[in-house]
């Protein structure tokens, strides 16, 4: 049990993140390289590591670090294949957001219990 | 939110259904208590909750071993989602490690010695979501949960889904229905008493109208009486606390809340509680 969270973000609140860890769920854009464009409200810049299958046009689930120039740096992704609805996944972030007490272990508090 | 529906599954089931009140006092530390297989009461009351991980691992215990409450509200058992980032196999069960983004839990599958065959077969790839339903277990002060059923997620929208259903229901127990919702949404509980208000002091508000501006544990407690059969005399505070499981003070609050809003009326003494209508 690990009071660890990756909060869902998109583009809009990424400039809140920096340095830290977070997920994402959006569309491919571009692959290049091991550099992946991702359409989630806005375009976000995720530097793959060696072992991701992303597929261009498939949703796609990142989790990562977000460095001082916005971009990612990904730690995990997951193909989430062409069935998801982005309507949803942003609902999921505004939901995130505006409960916080349910999705995210804020660094600051020690919540931990026995 | 096409989630309304659930609104009245999570209500707690009548108590007055399962053969008398009276019952209760004595089934959770008595004897008959032995008798259950380990959880120690009966499944009537259970509820099964759409949660996040973050809730699991900060649910409150009074005391070791007493009931995990969330949003004040016991739980008993529980779904959620979660990206596998473990599995360790052990001899007696296998311990998932899981992960939904708010934060990390052990999840325990005990191996059925009968069925043996399937046990080496684990299908859940890492990275893979699953879904869970089990119950939050202690042990030696470490907190995990037993699952009953473990699942494969194959459509990622399942996993969005839960988490707005698991917000829902959050909402749900702390800020009540959403003012939007009508009687209809506020379950069967409420509606019986629609049409009785009629000649009763409160003149010619329906209920649902007083119900509706009192706190969500006051509405529970208004629920919890109107399923218990407390004849004229109404039921004492103490009890009410008792069987709820929530602390005297919280119960005279909402039963003040409950009088103010024209609901339930004091019988013997300022302490005892009973519905108005009933």
């Amino acid at each position: 049990m690990e009071s660890i969270s990756t909060p869902r973000i998109s583009s809009q609140l990424i400039d809140s993140y920096v340095g830290q860890n977070v997920m994402v769920v959006g569309k491919v854009q571009q692959l290049r390289g091991d550099t992946a464009v991702i359409d989630a409200e806005g375009q976000i810049t995720a530097n793959l590591n060696r072992d991701a299958h992303l597929v261009q046009g498939n949703a796609a689930q990142i989790i990562g670090k977000v460095l001082p120039d916005l971009s990612i740096k990904v730690m995990s992704s997951v193909d989430l294949g062409n069935n998801v609805d982005f309507k949803v996944a942003q609902a999921v972030v505004d939901a995130t957001h505006q409960c916080r007490d349910l999705f995210v272990f804020d660094a600051s508090k020690n919540m931990m219990m026995g | 939110m096409a989630t309304d529906s659930y609104g009245g599954g999570y209500s707690r089931t009548s108590y007055g259904a399962g053969g008398g009140e009276d019952a209760g006092g004595f089934v959770y530390g008595g004897s008959q208590g032995g008798s259950q297989s380990g959880a120690g009461k009966g499944y009537g009351d259970d509820t099964l909750r759409p949660v996040t991980i973050k809730q699991v691992i900060e649910a409150e215990q009074a005391y070791p071993d007493a009931p995990f409450r969330i949003d004040g509200l016991e739980v008993t058992q529980v779904t959620f989602v979660g990206m596998v980032r473990a599995i360790s196999p052990q001899t007696t069960n296998v311990t998932f490690r899981l992960d939904d983004g708010t934060g990390i839990i052990e999840v325990k599958q005990w191996l059925d010695a009968d069925k043996q065959d399937d046990a080496g077969k684990e299908p859940f790839a890492l990275d893979s979501y699953v879904r869970v339903w089990g119950r939050l277990k202690s042990f030696n002060n470490k907190r995990h949960v037993g699952a009953h059923v473990i699942k494969s997620v194959t459509d990622y929208n399942e996993v969005q889904y839960h988490l707005l259903e698991a917000t829902y229901c959050h909402l749900f127990f702390t800020k009540g229905n959403p003012a939007g919702a009508d009687g209809g949404a506020n379950g069967g509980g409420d509606s019986m008493f629609v049409d009785g208000g009629a000649g009763a002091g409160g003149g010619d508000v329906p209920m649902n109208d007083g119900l509706r501006q009192v706190s969500a544990r006051a509405r529970q407690v208004y629920q919890w009486l109107s399923n218990t059969e407390g004849g004229n005399e109404g039921i004492h505070a103490n009890q009410i606390a008792q069987e709820m499981k929530i602390s005297i003070g919280e119960v005279l609050k909402c039963g003040e809340e409950l009088t103010s809003a024209g609901v339930t009326y004091t019988t013997v003494d300022d302490e005892t509680f009973a519905i108005l209508d009933y």
